[in-house]
């Protein structure tokens, strides 16, 4: 029984982790910008593809191969990851931002397919699943029978890690402030000076870059990645950041491990949960909005009459 | 009053020339497009259809006359409507694609009606009309196969259960608002989606098979259609079905519309809180508008079911609520006619667009982007009521 | 004459803000209330209060005879209480006419089921509002019933006020409450205001007006009964001439240097 609950413990913050990633990314752009997007999702699973296509390049190029590589591969990867955020917003999602609400959803959705597509049609038989290699192999130690793996240290560690990153980020350097201001009081942050462009092209590129870490995380996970992950990715990680209370970090955070929460806990005590588990992570999703409309950490705006 | 209306209001034996003859023109395009083959003579008919958008755009006062014609003389626009949609089976003789075209672009027009009280005329996302239309197609085809239940029968449960279900749906509606109201629907979905797909007893991801055609009077809607002598393929029987339907959709939606009800939903889209200050009950009328699209969603889901036999819960994805959704921005938001060709449009173009079979999707996503974008206001925008025209 | 509306010790708390402390007051048939105070003393979080959209932390208020207190909107309306708003919320996208009709929803009764059974029913309902809604333009000042086409978004700022006056009377009020009706109206548009209100007031004497106001010119024309309100609380109570001489009130416009020099 120990050895269920630890090995299920180490899933369940893994998992939690990428997810929490990912939320982190819609509650970003959410706050700046006030757009839900949608696409967020799929551009973050982008990331396992120009991954594999860099190590591929690579290996052709200079005949190299090998772990070191993989990493200059994922890192090249993030990076190219945030500047297409970057470029989206410029392109596409700028435009919404004073539009209705639904606009910017429909609008996202549809950068979504377009994003899927342009994957499966870009990447050599993009149709198909394509392996994807663990980031870091082996064990690291064992508790009460159960091993963890490096790759999980790995996960929970650059999570934490990013997540502090974030947070200095956003309260000690003067483009973080900004963004920050810009999230609180769009208004009030637009009569201060503060220039929206490089607030906006910033955000993006951060969200994205986040965004793709949790992808190739993913895609580590399950040793596997396709073009179409990004719909359940997306979804995911926006329940994740609205159960959490939108705009808000520690809100995202603790709606990603909610979500795997449920999801571990779907598929270790009910059975046949597997393949029930997202009807449990989604009726949780509408129960827990039904009940605390605004997320759990979330402001409740109280609209001015 | 009579002054006031346009100052290019037509007098009544114009008016009628002119609304027959904008119809026929209407249905001539659309039965060259479904005629259409070949990506060229596709390109050249939908750059066709930007001229004329254009112009219409540019030109506002071309628009202005064809519906001052057209609502000036409401019996002939009706029944030259009425015998454009009787002859076409006719002129498009055997051909059962077309005719399978056009039965799947009413059945999309019926759903982006339904939506359209919500997304239209009251402004309230919903992302779960697609789960509105499985419910109808499962429930029907479990009854018609399990009790052997038939299909008029099943026609008024389905939708009775589908409207509870949007019952279910509009609650929460009451306590959230816009993005978060937008991810319960998703949510609700993706329940009813997964649901299907797992159950025993909907078949799972296989779906249900062999429900069987309906009959009426003994006609048995797997058969050819025999009029005067000519002879329909089977398609026509459905195609009718289908077209009835629509009519009955137009029919609700133009009654709310022109009642205290849809006032009342356009008030709650204008401004929530100068709405309660009306009267208005905001969280009834939202949930009633979740309500009345599930019932007019499972009305198309029962006839979709019968029609192809087999439904599967793919039939049933976000993304055919996506798609539905799409249909309204396009057509133009609380705007009946700008839905339907919004529908049409978007049924039949990514079928024509086959040359490019592999890139439809991409298209479709890069034509809503692009839509959305230069055209938020859809084709048809949506229009001031007018009261006492004829007065 | 017997009270209409009666606020007894109705206190509105947000968090730790207190934005109404302990307020009571009473409106009598046909009777013109003018509430007065600076900016954010809690006038408009009173008729919130009163029209439900806000649910007092305490106290209670009867209107009519009947206990109205944290009872929704749509109730209080149909009971007879209409009101507009400081940053008047019209539909903007909707006709001025369809405004005035919105606004005479609780008197109307079409249901989802008449209107598709019954359209002939319906159909006469709405002329019977259009009927009624052109009326009431045209009985206020301005020229409100030629503009009736127009969406409600394009109208004059003055314009925009008197249509929000419209709509709210389109709902056949015992009581009305104008927040600030005179914003953003020059000096002439406000002396129409208030005939428009005197001459409102003469065609229904039953008739009860509560008046949120800065312009004392307005205040001054309604100088019978004037209350001021300060950080929530009633400061004080009477004839226009008697409040105005309030220390408290003067304290409370002036600052404290100001009405002690």
């Amino acid at each position: 029984m120990t050895e269920l609950f630890v090995q299920q413990s180490v899933n369940w913050i893994t998992l939690g982790s990428i997810y929490a990633l990912l939320a982190i990314g819609f509650s970003l752009i959410f706050g700046v910008l006030n757009v839900i997007h949608f696409s967020h999702g799929d551009v973050a699973m982008t990331a396992p593809f120009i991954a594999l296509a860099l190590v591929q390049a690579l290996a052709v190029a200079l005949g190299a191969s090998g772990p070191v590589w993989l990493v200059l591969a994922t890192i090249a990867a993030v990076i190219a990851v945030g500047l297409i955020g970057a470029v989206l917003d410029k392109v596409v999602i700028r435009r919404f931002r004073e539009a209705p609400a639904m606009m910017a959803l429909v609008a996202t959705v549809a950068l979504g397919i377009v994003i899927r597509e342009l994957i499966r049609h870009l990447y050599p038989q993009g149709s198909n699943p394509h392996a994807f290699p663990r980031l870091v192999s082996g064990v690291a130690f064992e508790i009460t029978g159960v091993s963890v793996s490096w790759f999980a240290l790995l996960v929970v560690g650059l999570t934490t890690l990013l997540v502090a990153l974030l947070f200095v980020f956003l309260r000690l350097t003067p483009l973080g402030l900004r963004i920050r201001a810009a999230s609180e009081d769009r208004v009030v942050a637009r009569m201060m000076g503060i220039r929206d462009g490089r607030v906006f092209r910033a955000t993006f590129f951060i969200a994205s870059a986040i965004g793709a870490i949790a992808g190739l995380l993913f895609a580590s996970y399950a040793g596997v990645t396709r073009f179409d992950f990004g719909v359940m990715a997306g979804l995911l990680g926006f329940s994740a950041a609205v159960i959490g209370g939108l705009g808000s970090m520690p809100g995202a955070i603790a709606g990603g491990l909610i979500i795997a929460g449920i999801e571990v806990l779907a598929q270790t005590f009910v059975p046949d949960g597997a393949s029930y588990r997202l009807v449990f992570v989604f009726i949780l999703v509408i129960v827990v909005l039904v009940f605390r409309p605004a997320g759990l950490l979330g402001r409740t705006i109280m609209e001015k009459v | 009053m009579g002054l006031s209306a346009s100052p290019a209001a037509p007098g009544a034996a114009a008016a009628a020339a002119f609304t027959i003859l904008s119809q026929l023109c209407g249905a001539a395009f659309l039965y060259v497009l479904l005629k259409a083959d070949g990506s060229w003579q596709v390109m050249g008919l939908l750059a066709l259809l930007g001229v004329g958008f254009f112009l219409l755009e540019r030109f506002p006062g071309i628009g202005e006359f064809i519906t001052a014609s057209l609502t000036r003389v409401p019996l002939v626009t009706a029944a030259t409507a009425a015998i454009i949609v009787l002859g076409f089976p006719f002129v498009v003789g055997s051909n059962t694609y077309i005719l399978h075209l056009l039965i799947v672009a009413q059945l999309y027009a019926v759903l982006a009606l339904a939506l359209n009280f919500q997304l239209g005329s009251a402004n309230i996302p919903n992302f779960a009309t697609g789960a509105s239309y499985g419910i109808g197609a499962y429930v029907s085809a479990l009854l018609a196969l399990n009790f052997g239940m038939s299909f008029w029968l099943t026609l008024p449960i389905a939708a009775l259960a589908a409207t509870l279900f949007g019952f279910i749906i509009g609650i929460p509606s009451m306590r959230t608002r816009d993005t978060y109201l937008a991810l319960v629907t998703i949510a609700f979905g993706v329940v009813v989606q997964q649901l299907l797909n797992n159950f025993d007893w909907t078949g799972g991801p296989n779906g249900l098979v062999g429900i069987p055609a309906p009959s009426l009077f003994g006609h048995s809607f797997a058969s050819p259609l025999q009029v005067f002598g000519w002879k329909l393929p089977s398609q026509a029987n459905f195609y009718y079905l289908a077209a009835a339907l629509v009519v009955v959709a137009v029919v609700t939606a133009q009654r709310l519309h022109g009642s205290r009800i849809g006032l009342a939903w356009n008030a709650l889209r204008a401004d929530e809180i100068a709405a309660k200050a009306q009267g208005i009950n905001v969280a009834w009328y939202k949930v009633l508008a979740f309500a009345v699209d599930a019932f007019l969603a499972a009305f198309a889901g029962t006839i979709y079911a019968f029609y192809v036999s087999y439904i599967s819960p793919d039939n049933f994805t976000f993304l055919v609520s996506v798609t539905i959704m799409t249909m309204v921005i396009v057509g133009g938001m609380d705007n009946i006619f700008g839905v339907i060709v919004g529908a049409f449009l978007l049924t039949i173009l990514p079928e024509k667009l086959r040359a490019f079979s592999d890139y439809r999707l991409l298209f479709f996503g890069v034509v809503v982007i692009g839509f959305l974008m230069i055209r938020p206001q859809g084709l048809f925008p949506q229009r001031l009521r007018q009261y006492g025209v004829h007065r | 004459m017997s009270a209409l509306l009666r606020v007894e010790n109705v206190t509105m708390r947000f968090g730790g803000l207190v934005a109404l402390n302990d307020v009571t007051f009473s409106v009598k048939k046909g009777s013109v209330l003018a509430v007065i105070g600076p900016n954010g003393a809690g006038k408009s979080t009173l008729f919130n209060v009163v029209t439900g959209v806000y649910k007092p932390t305490a106290g209670r208020m009867t209107f009519d005879g009947a206990d109205i207190t944290s009872k929704p909107s749509y109730e209080v309306v149909r009971r007879g209480i209409a009101r507009t708003f400081q940053s008047s919320r019209l539909f903007s996208d909707l006709s001025v006419l369809d405004n005035v009709i919105i606004g005479m929803h609780t008197r109307t009764k079409t249901g989802v089921l008449d209107a598709l059974f019954r359209p002939g029913a319906s159909r006469r309902e709405m002329a019977a509002c259009v009927e009624k809604a052109e009326a009431l333009l045209q009985a206020g000042s301005g020229d409100l019933y030629e503009q009736r086409n127009r969406p409600a978004g394009t109208l004059a700022q003055a314009d925009r006020r008197r249509l929000e006056i419209a709509r709210a009377l389109a709902s056949q009020p015992k009581l009305i409450l104008l927040d600030e009706p005179s914003v953003g109206m020059d000096d002439k548009e406000t002396d129409a205001l208030v005939a428009d209100i005197k001459r409102l007031r003469s065609g229904h004497p039953e008739l009860s007006v509560i008046l949120i106001e800065h312009d004392m010119r307005v205040v001054g024309a309604f100088p019978e009964h004037v209350m001021c309100i300060d950080y929530g609380s009633r400061i004080a109570e009477g004839s226009f001439e008697t409040v105005r001489a309030n220390p408290r009130v003067q304290e409370a416009y002036l600052g404290k240097a100001a009405a002690h020099a």
